[in-house]
Order: C-alpha cells, then structure tokens, then sequence
C-alpha cells in the first residue's frame, strides 16, 4: 500500500512538472462571436473537418498555423492524442475522397490573432501568454 | 473357393473395418474440418474489421458515405464476407445483397479521437456456404486419402496375413489331410516359420503323427499275435477228436466243433440248437448225468459220467462226458461239455468180461461168474432158488460119439434151457455137463414147474448130423432156497449137489425121478453119503 502511494505520488509529481513545462494553449474566437464557451467534442469536431459550425450554426472558420509549429503540434497533441503526422496523414486520406478541408492557413502566431480579431467566423488557438482582451477564449487546453 | 475359407473371412473383417473405421473417421475429421473452418472464418472476419477499422471509423465520425461505401466494398470482395453494412446516427451504407438477420455480426466503431465515443456500428455476414464448401473440399480430400490408406492397409493386411499364417497353415492342412495316420509320412515344416508358432504347430503336429505310427505299428503287432493264437485255438478246438460243446444254462448250443457235428451224424440225429440240459438228450441214462453233475458241482469239480448214447444203430455208442462250469467275464454261467468217444474201450472190456465169466461154448456165465452173481444175491438179502443139474450118461454119448458130438449136446442143453427161463433167471454151466440155475424170488411150485418145462425140453431128441443118429438127454435137478435152507453160499451149493446125487441114486429105482428139494431130504438121508 505504501509502495502503490509512493508510486502515484511521484506520477502526480512528473504530470505536473510537464504541464509547467508546457504553457495552456487558449482556443479563441472573435469578441462578437456569440459563442462563449465550447466543449471538447465540439473542439475536435470544428477541427476535424466534422462540422463547419459553431454549435448556433454560425458558420465556423478554424485557423491553423502552416508548416510544423511547436504550438500546432502541442494543440493537437492535447486535443486528440494524436502526433501532428497522423493528424496529416488523416487529412491525406480525406482528400481521396474528395473532401477538402475548410481552414485558414497563417504563417505565425501573430498573423493567426490578427485573423481571428479581424474575422467574426474565425476560431483559433494560442498560447496563454498571448490572449489579448480583443480575443474571447472558449477553451483552454493543457490546463 | 471355401465362402468361410480364412482367407475370404479375414478379408471380409479387414475390408469391413476398413469401411467402418474410414466412414467413422472422415465424418469426425469432417466435424472438425467444419468447426475449424468456421473458427476460421471468424478469425479472419475479426482480421477483415482490425485491417478496415481505421476507415470505418473516420467514415462513420464523419458521416462520410463515400469511404464507407470503400469499406463495404472493399469487405464484401472477401470470399468469406456475404454482405456488409455500416451504419450511423445520420448514415446507412450497405450492399446490395445485405438485409438483417440474427447471424450477422456486430462491431461498434468509436471515434478515431476519441475512444469512449460511439459513431457508428459495422455488420458483417460471414459466407457460410463458402465455409461449408471449403469444409466439404477439405473433408473430401481426407475421404479421399483415408480411403487410400484403408485400401492399402487392406491389401497389405490380407497379403500379409495370407503369406505369413493362412498359407502356411493352410499347407500343414492339406499335408495333413492327405497323409494317412500310422505311416512314416510327416509333414514339412513351412521354411519361413522354423521358430514361429506355426512352425511349432508343424512340430506337433508330426509329434503326434509318430506317436500314431508308434501306436498302429502297436495294435498291428498285438492283432497279429491275436490272429495267430486264435488260429491255435481254432486248430485245437476243431481239430480235437472229442466233441467239444458250449452250452448255456438252459441248453442252448452255444458253440461246437466239427467232431461233435459228426458224432450227431453218426447217431443218425438231427443237428438241433438245443438237446437239453447238459445235452441229456442224447444219453440213455439222463439220471445219472444229472447225479454225476451235482456231485461234482458242489465240490467245485468237472462232473465226469461214462454214458451210452442214443443210437438207432446196431452198435452200441459209449462216451465219457467231462461237464465244467464256466464262469464268463460278465459273470455268465456257461458248460463245457466233452464227449470222448469210449465205444472202443467198452467193446474190450464187455469183450474181456466175456472172457471171463463166461464160458466160451455154450456162452453161459462160468462157474466163477455165477459164484459171483449169487455172491451179490446173498449179499443183497435177495431170496432166489437154486438148481443144481447134471446130465444123465453124458459120459458114455461123448466116449461113443466123440468130443465134439458132445459140444453139440452142450450147446443144444443151453439153447434149450435158456429158451424156457425168465429174463431175470441165471443160467450157468458150472462145468463138465453141470448147469446151475438160479431162479431169483421163486416159490417151490414155481420152482417145480420151471423144473418140469425144462426136463421136458432137454427130452426132444437132438440130431447128431454128423453119425446121422438122434440121441436123448436127460437130466437131475438138485434144488436149494436161499436163505430158507441155508444162508452159507458154499453150504447152499452143496445142498442143491446133494439133493441131485440123490435123484441120480434113486432113478435107478424111479425112471421118471429128474429132481428132488435138499429141504425134502435133509432128515431120512442126513447120514447118507454122495457116491
């Protein structure tokens, strides 16, 4: 019993010392988007190609990081468990059939918070120490 | 060839098992065959959906008709899969050929980000009849092979069992039954089974072959000797010259030889199965048979009786009969009976008894005969009287005519003399021209009536052929009884002489006087003397 609460105590230990390491990544949308809050599901499915709206039907607009960013791979590692590659190679096969995906492509963070203030429909994620009150987040991952 | 022969038999069981143990074994490995396959086709249906999961599970999170028109195909171009469906909350693809039932199978798909989330199910028909067929092929292949192998296990086994025992055994059969017990004949141990069973049922068998021979050479040998002694017996028996008969208790002949067959013959009787009791039929005197019999049986002996025989001849048949009790081995009581033929010795003997008593002239008993026969008389207390008679002047008629004129007298007396007396009287020439007669049981006038029939017999005239003259005899009788006038024989007989002297003294005075009693005389010539 001692051992089994040594070993959960120092697991806690290791998870904590990673979530220090890596700072919460913030999903935000437009101020005026009506839109306050979304679960995980919703999440994933806006930025899987699932649905193409906000849960109001708004029309949704996901905006992605181009190339392989630190960010865009720690999001979707935090999202769906997934390594950026399979997240790829998922899009890869979609194509086959003929679906394209609906997202807009910024080179850097920078130009990714500049759409999202500038676009109602936009959704998007940054990290934490980048939320500027024109930014609403919905989601914070890595919490 | 034999239908129960080993060969047809035995081939008959291996076949038969054959057949059974191969319809036995390619229905179980065909059970196997189909359980297997059918295990297999689940297996590989569970491949089919870890290998097409990935896919189903992104066409059915995203409700994506065309990748999941992908997946049914791609599933339903497997020979095992009949038809295919995916379903969810928004979307139905299937096959043409799909519809619901309670053998397809289920697989939930999830969500390819999130585990726990459900997006959709995957139906799955497996191909039965393509398992079944597979199994089928599979089973027939097998059928195929086992049938191969019992065919070949069969002919080997038949072959085999006929070269290694049936034919062997059937070779010692043959060679047994053509060989005949009791010869040096042997059977040949088969080569290929000098140390096996079969070799030493060859052994056995040969054994027993030569303790056969041993036996037959055995009884052959005993049967000889019987033959040989038989042949002995037979010789003995047949070839004796005493009847020799076999009799049962009752009489019945039981066995006899060729001397008694003849003896039969020779009494001109009938050759019959039964003569009696001891064959008492054949002798005169049965009582004395049966006496002699009984004596001797009660001492344990052979009886032994010299008896006359039946006979319609002339001569007269003696046998000595030897009667022995036999005792068979089932304890039968049977006779020997033997005749010796004693007619011979008898003949001698009466011959020599002739001889003897009596007189070879007149063939009248002899003095010592009569001696005898009154001897018995006496001795028997039996009364008789006794007649002492001489002839008158037989002296002169034999110096005149001659000795042998006087024979001729003699033997004309007797002849005469006889002619007039009973059976049971005795005549005898006591000697020279003296007769003496014994008249047994006869009263004084018996005695003196006898006496007048014989003095007027003697009185014919006898013709002397040879002097061609008759002559005439006379005679005196002297007449004693016993035992009224004496008991002494010596006595008596000088009585009787007495009382004839007197006759001869007195016919000087009586002519006519031929006899006087010794009872009349005794008193008035008690002193005188015979001259």
């Amino acid at each position: 019993m001692k051992q089994f609460t040594k070993t959960i105590s120092l697991f806690l230990l290791v998870l904590c010392f990673s979530i220090q390491a890596q700072e919460p990544i913030a999903v935000v949308v437009n101020k005026a988007n009506p839109v306050d809050q979304l679960t995980r599901s919703e999440l994933i499915d806006l930025f899987m190609g699932k649905y193409v709206a906000f849960p109001d039907d708004s029309k949704a607009m996901p905006v992605e990081l181009k190339g392989e960013n630190d960010l865009k791979v720690n999001f979707y590692q935090n999202l769906v468990g997934m390594p950026l590659s399979r997240v790829n190679a998922y899009w890869s096969r979609l194509r086959f059939t003929g679906r394209k995906r609906v997202a807009i492509f910024q080179a850097n963070e920078a130009d990714l918070v500049d759409y999202i203030i500038a676009n109602e429909q936009a959704i998007g994620y940054v990290p934490q120490s980048l939320i500027t009150e024109d930014l609403k987040v919905v989601y914070i991952l890595n919490e | 060839m034999n239908k129960s022969g080993l060969v047809i038999r035995l081939a008959i069981v291996i076949v038969f098992t054959a057949v059974i143990v191969g319809l036995i074994t390619t229905q179980l490995f065909y059970r196997f065959t189909f359980l297997n396959e059918q295990a297999l086709g689940e297996q590989s249906i569970n491949q089919l959906y870890n290998t097409v999961s990935p896919t189903a599970s992104i066409a059915s999170y995203l409700g994506d008709k065309e990748l999941a028109e992908e997946v049914v195909n791609g599933l339903i171009s497997n020979d095992i899969v009949t038809s295919a469906a995916i379903k969810t909350d928004v979307l139905m693809v299937k096959s043409d050929n799909y519809f619901k039932s309670s053998d397809t199978l289920e697989f939930v798909l999830f969500s390819p980000f999130q585990k726990e989330r459900r997006v959709g199910v995957l139906l799955v028909k497996a191909n039965k009849g393509y398992l079944a067929e597979k199994a089928n092929k599979i089973s027939a292949t097998n059928t195929f092979v086992v049938a191969v192998e019992a065919f070949i296990i069969t002919v080997i086994s038949i072959l085999v069992t006929y070269f290694v025992i049936t034919r062997p055994i059937l070779s010692i059969g043959k060679a047994l039954h053509s060989i005949s017990p009791g010869t040096n004949e042997r059977i040949d141990k088969p080569t290929s089974h000098q140390h096996s069973e079969i070799g030493q049922l060859a052994d056995d068998v040969n054994e027993l072959l030569v303790k056969a021979e041993q036996q037959m050479l055995r009884e052959k040998s005993l049967r000889n000797e019987v033959q040989v002694l038989e042949l002995r017996f037979r010789m003995l028996f047949e070839n004796s010259t005493s009847a020799i008969v076999l009799v049962e208790p009752q009489g019945d002949i039981l066995l006899y030889n060729e001397t008694f067959e003849k003896l039969i013959e020779t009494l001109q009787l009938p050759l019959k199965k039964n003569y009696g009791n001891y064959l008492q039929d054949l002798f005169i005197l049965k009582k004395e048979l049966h006496e002699q019999i009984k004596i001797a049986f009660a001492n344990n002996e052979s009886a032994t009786a010299e008896l006359e025989l039946i006979s319609s001849r002339e001569e007269k048949m003696w046998v000595q009969v030897v009667v022995t009790q036999l005792i068979t081995d089932d304890y039968q009581e049977n006779y020997q009976i033997t005749l010796h033929d004693i007619s011979k010795r008898k003949q001698q003997i009466s011959l020599l008894d002739q001889k003897a008593n009596y007189d070879s002239l007149t063939n009248l008993l002899n003095r010592q005969a009569t001696e005898q026969h009154l001897k018995q008389l006496a001795s028997a207390k039996n009364p008789f009287a006794l007649i002492m008679m001489d002839l008158n002047d037989f002296k002169p008629i034999n110096d005149i005519f001659g000795h042998d004129a006087g024979d001729e007298i003699l033997i004309h007396v007797a002849s005469q003399l006889l002619k007039n007396l009973r059976k049971a009287d005795v005549l005898s020439r006591w000697g020279g021209d003296e007769f003496v007669i014994v008249l047994p049981d006869a009263s004084k006038e018996e005695v003196i009536n006898v006496c007048a029939k014989l003095s007027s017999a003697l009185s014919k005239p006898l013709h002397l052929s040879q002097h061609n003259k008759s002559v005439f005899v006379t005679a005196s009788m002297g007449i004693s009884f016993f035992p009224d006038d004496e008991v002494e024989l010596i006595e008596l007989i000088r009585l009787a002489d007495k009382a004839m002297y007197k006759v001869k003294k007195d016919k000087s005075v009586d002519k006519e006087l031929y006899l006087a009693f010794a009872s009349d005389m005794s008193k008035p010539a008690s002193n005188s003397q015979p001259s």
